[in-house]
């Protein structure tokens, strides 16, 4: 890392950058869509018009590339009382409303600049008028003038670059992002801009996609043209890493660090070719350098990917940095070909903010609208069935299907007519917009619904235990079971004791591996057939997001011993407690079933304490036990390293561990800034060492 | 694989549980009983290991049979890597040396690896603090150097005991070029002595 570099590391970590920072209250703007009735397309370009207006151009010492946010706030474009007039009235949104969990078409525009964009608008809006299409040329007038916006800024940064003697930043901005990159560092100042202006736009949760994809040909141009070395472009791409943390304590999701920024590194290139090229790994030895939470990086692998490279992703495992997840496109990509996916598109996967397939740019997919509890449909179903007489294992097993199915189609009700709030901007970065005429908010090439699996080991364990202890040992009546989840077992220690030492995932054992075989069967399947008005499906996942806390706020005690509020495990993993044979049995369990219909994401999430890697072949043991994972058909995965002593004494002293690093549900944030429930729950999970 | 029982009584044992051959109950400080030791057929030892076949394949990973001391159950570490072989998985011996010459010839000879125990080099040393013999370890270690079977020598640096600059130097002198690894003390070991209802004290018995 150079002297520079690292000085603007430590100085953007320390937060230096808040100094530029001051609030502006946009109530008065909110008052006045309110007032005159604005549409809500003319809200999205007003809004990015005004944010970008009060922002000013600010520069931190030493940064080649520009851009921070000046502007604590976004504006809101609606008030909540109008939100929810509408969702009165029958219209369902996802989370906010606007446009958020996707990653554009970043490339085209590096490639060609928004001045080409302009020109593809101008003539559509020609076209438009002379069809007398109003929605499209709403859509494109108001498009045309948030590129004018994004541009405006770029102008009046190059101004103020220019006159503080940023020379090398003013000769950048005279150039993108108005037109083509043509080097590796104007393509990343473009993209920094791009990405920029989506938050501005109030998007969240903006990916970052394949990077070491559409910015090859800059790296590759300029390497071949000896405009640069390697050691340069690493230096490049550490700037525009350290930029990604520059703003993103603004960019606030469930929890601080839920921030979507992630990128994908590896795999296929739309022509099946394989993809990791020298970029990928600069991008893997950039991070590691840093030590960051963002860009958060996915790494795509199949079976024939060399062990090689899954050690360097495990070197950033085992520094901590709870990423790389892996993805195996021998599963991921006949996935989405079989829910409709183009091939090219297929393999040009990417992730949305933590772990749900997504295809950059051509994908307004809401892979999170909702999830399923599983350990509820499970309390329901033993519920019903107590009073009944004669009912066998059997029994359970349907009525909990039944249930689980129930609960299924009651969400596909739910979101049978989902309503996206418009974002000119994203939809001029995003594939065909503005050939169609039509914001991403209508509709794109995939319109697809993702709903997450919660608490999969829990209920496993826990038909599991309700077999062993109701119906072959004869312990006690459904009934009675039911009574005691109620109360915590209280009284009967003996029957929690028994319900804990009850089969459970996570230690190849069959008795409890082929009850989850069978549920993640039916469950790949809940959705056959069910369609939304927008013409997309529902993808069942294994991902957990941040139910896992929020679904136990519904449920008492469960079959497999666990206590009413205490935590399910996280996505794809053995329950907490749990005492596991170690990683490889985890594995070998979380592998049996069959991972393709269940592809909406959802990694098999294992914790490795951190002196695996004290010893020299701790990371060639790791990178063995990932590609055991991927060999054996497992869809996505991703490990916490870890240490429970460490953790405890952040609690304590949260600033003697600024920089410790978790990996929760799908991403990696700073432990200190996490609420309590969370970091307590990642304490709680099964430490695997890896010996 | 870790076998119980150890002709050796190293004064700073970090597995005591792995001296005696009989099967003992640790008491953890939160009051937890935990079994050590189990006694297991050949047959079903080597079920059990390969389950992991698959990935020991991958990995080029295998078998390491440490303790106490492997050697003492000559017969059935013999019988239990030829099983392992056969199915293609490599085997590794962690030995302290301490056995008879025939039990540690036929054993080496099936390994692909052999991690050598390096503690002391002074016979009235080693013979204080371990009581073992060093001569036996010594014939041992010369057949090795000649065996063909590639190997490493170990040495646990016990503060006081075999960790000084001097104490290098002769352990480098004595390797003459083979491979060495130097491995620090593992502090946590005397947690181990009360849990066994034993104490913990680094210090030699007295001299006779």
């Amino acid at each position: 890392m150079t002297e520079r570099i690292k000085s603007l590391l430590d100085r953007t970590f320390d937060r230096e950058q808040a100094k530029f920072r001051r609030d502006v209250d946009w109530k008065p703007l909110l008052a006045r869509f309110v007032a005159e009735g604005t549409g809500d397309v003319v809200r999205a370009r007003v809004g990015l018009e005004e944010m970008l207006r009060e922002e000013r151009p600010e520069f931190m010492d030493g940064e080649r590339l520009a851009f921070l946010r000046t502007v604590r706030q976004i504006p809101d474009l609606h008030t909540d009382a109008e939100m929810d007039a509408r969702r009165a009235s029958g219209t369902a949104f996802g989370e906010k409303g606007v446009v958020f969990n996707l990653t554009a078409d970043f490339g085209p525009t590096i490639r060609d600049g928004l001045g080409a964009r302009l020109d593809e608008i101008s003539a559509r809006l020609g076209k438009c008028r002379a069809e007398g299409d109003a929605e499209g040329v709403e859509f494109l007038e108001n498009a045309a003038l948030s590129v004018r916006a994004v541009l405006d800024l770029a102008e009046r940064y190059r101004k103020a670059a220019e006159a503080r003697g940023f020379c090398e930043i003013a000769a950048t901005l005279a150039h993108v992002p108005l037109k083509g990159a043509r080097t590796f560092h104007e393509a990343l100042q473009s993209l920094r801009i791009l990405h920029y202006a989506m938050w501005c736009e109030g998007e969240y949760h903006c990916g970052l996609g394949r990077i070491d994809q559409y910015l090859y040909p800059y790296y590759k141009a300029d390497l071949d043209a000896g405009r640069l070395t390697a050691d340069g472009a690493l230096e490049e791409l550490e700037e525009f890493f350290i930029a990604c943390n520059r703003d993103s304590d603004l960019y606030i999701g469930v929890q601080q660090g839920d921030n979507g920024q992630s990128v994908m590194l590896g795999g296929v290139t739309r022509d099946g070719a394989p993809a990791f090229n020298d970029l990928s790994r600069l991008c893997l030895k950039a991070c590691g350098e840093l030590k960051l939470v963002d860009p958060k990086i996915n790494l795509r692998v199949d079976k024939s990917t060399p062990i090689e490279i899954y050690e360097l992703g495990t070197e950033l495992t085992a520094k901590g940095l709870g990423f790389p997840q892996y993805a195996n496109d021998d599963v991921v990509i006949p996935a989405l070909e079989r829910w409709g996916y183009a091939t090219e598109d297929a393999r040009d996967y990417s992730v949305a903010a933590c772990w749900e397939f997504l295809v950059p740019g051509c994908g307004m997919d809401i892979n999170n609208i909702d999830a399923v509890s599983f350990v509820g449909a499970l309390d329901a179903s033993l519920r019903r069935l107590a009073p009944a007489e004669g009912v066998s294992f059997e029994d359970v097993k349907a009525e909990f299907k039944a249930e689980v199915q129930r609960r299924a189609d009651a969400l596909v009700g739910k979101y049978s007519h989902v309503e996206i709030l418009p974002g000119p901007f994203v939809s001029v970065i995003s594939t065909g917009c503005i050939e169609k005429a039509r914001d991403i908010s209508k509709g794109a090439k995939y319109n697809n619904f993702g709903i997450h699996g919660t608490g999969i080991a829990v209920a496993v364990d826990s038909l599991a235990s309700v077999r062993e202890l109701v119906f072959e040992k004869r312990l006690l009546t459904l009934a009675e079971l039911v009574k005691l989840l109620d109360t915590d077992f209280a009284g009967r220690d003996d029957i929690r004791a028994a319900a804990k030492a009850a089969p459970k995932m996570g230690n190849a054992d069959p008795r409890a591996d082929e009850i989850a075989k069978w549920l993640i069967d039916f469950w790949g399947h809940a959705f056959d057939g069910r369609r939304n008005d927008r013409g997309g499906i529902f993808r069942p996942g294994t991902g957990s997001a941040m139910y896992y806390i929020w679904h136990t706020r519904d449920v008492p005690a469960s079959a497999d011993g666990r206590l009413s509020g205490e935590p399910f495990s996280a996505n794809y993993a053995p329950s907490l407690d749990v005492p596991v044979k170690g990683p490889i049995s985890v594995v070998r369990s979380f592998t049996e079933p069959n991972l393709g219909p269940v592809c909406n994401g959802g990694p098999l999430t294992i914790e490795i304490h951190d002196s695996a890697f004290a010893m020299p072949d701790g990371v060639e043991k790791v990178a063995h036990l990932v590609k055991f994972f991927i060999d054996r058909g497992g869809h996505q995965m991703q490990i916490n390293t870890i240490n429970r002593d460490t953790l405890l004494d952040a609690q304590k002293h949260p600033e003697r561990h600024r920089h410790l690093i978790v990996r929760v549900w799908g991403w990696s944030g700073y432990f200190i800034e996490l609420d309590k429930p969370y970091q307590d729950q990642i304490i709680k999970r099964v430490e695997l060492a890896a010996s | 694989m870790f076998f119980k029982g150890c002709p050796l009584r190293c004064a700073w044992c970090h597995n005591p549980e792995g001296q005696s051959h009989e099967i003992e109950t640790m008491v953890l400080q939160s009051g937890e009983r935990v079994v050590c030791g189990r006694d297991w057929s050949v047959d079903a030892l080597a079920e059990e290991l390969l389950v992991n076949a698959d990935i020991m394949a991958q990995s080029g990973g295998g078998v390491t049979f440490s303790g106490g001391e492997p050697l003492a159950q000559a017969d059935f570490v013999s019988a239990l890597a030829v099983r392992l072989k056969e199915k293609g998985v490599s085997v590794a011996l962690e030995t302290s040396g301490a056995a008879s010459a025939a039990d540690y010839r036929r054993v080496v000879s099936l390994m692909d690896f052999v991690y050598q125990d390096l503690k002391l080099l002074d016979p009235a040393a080693f013979s204080r603090w371990t009581g073992g013999s060093l001569a036996q370890v010594m014939e041992n270690i010369a057949w090795l150097r000649g065996a063909g079977v590639p190997f490493v020598f170990r040495v646990p640096c016990i503060p006081g005991v075999n960790d000084s600059p001097q104490d290098r130097t002769a352990f480098n002198a004595f390797a003459a070029g083979a491979p060495i690894e130097f491995l620090p003390y593992n502090t946590a070991a005397p947690a181990k002595y009360s849990m066994l209802g034993r104490t913990f004290s680094l210090t030699a018995p007295p001299l006779p």
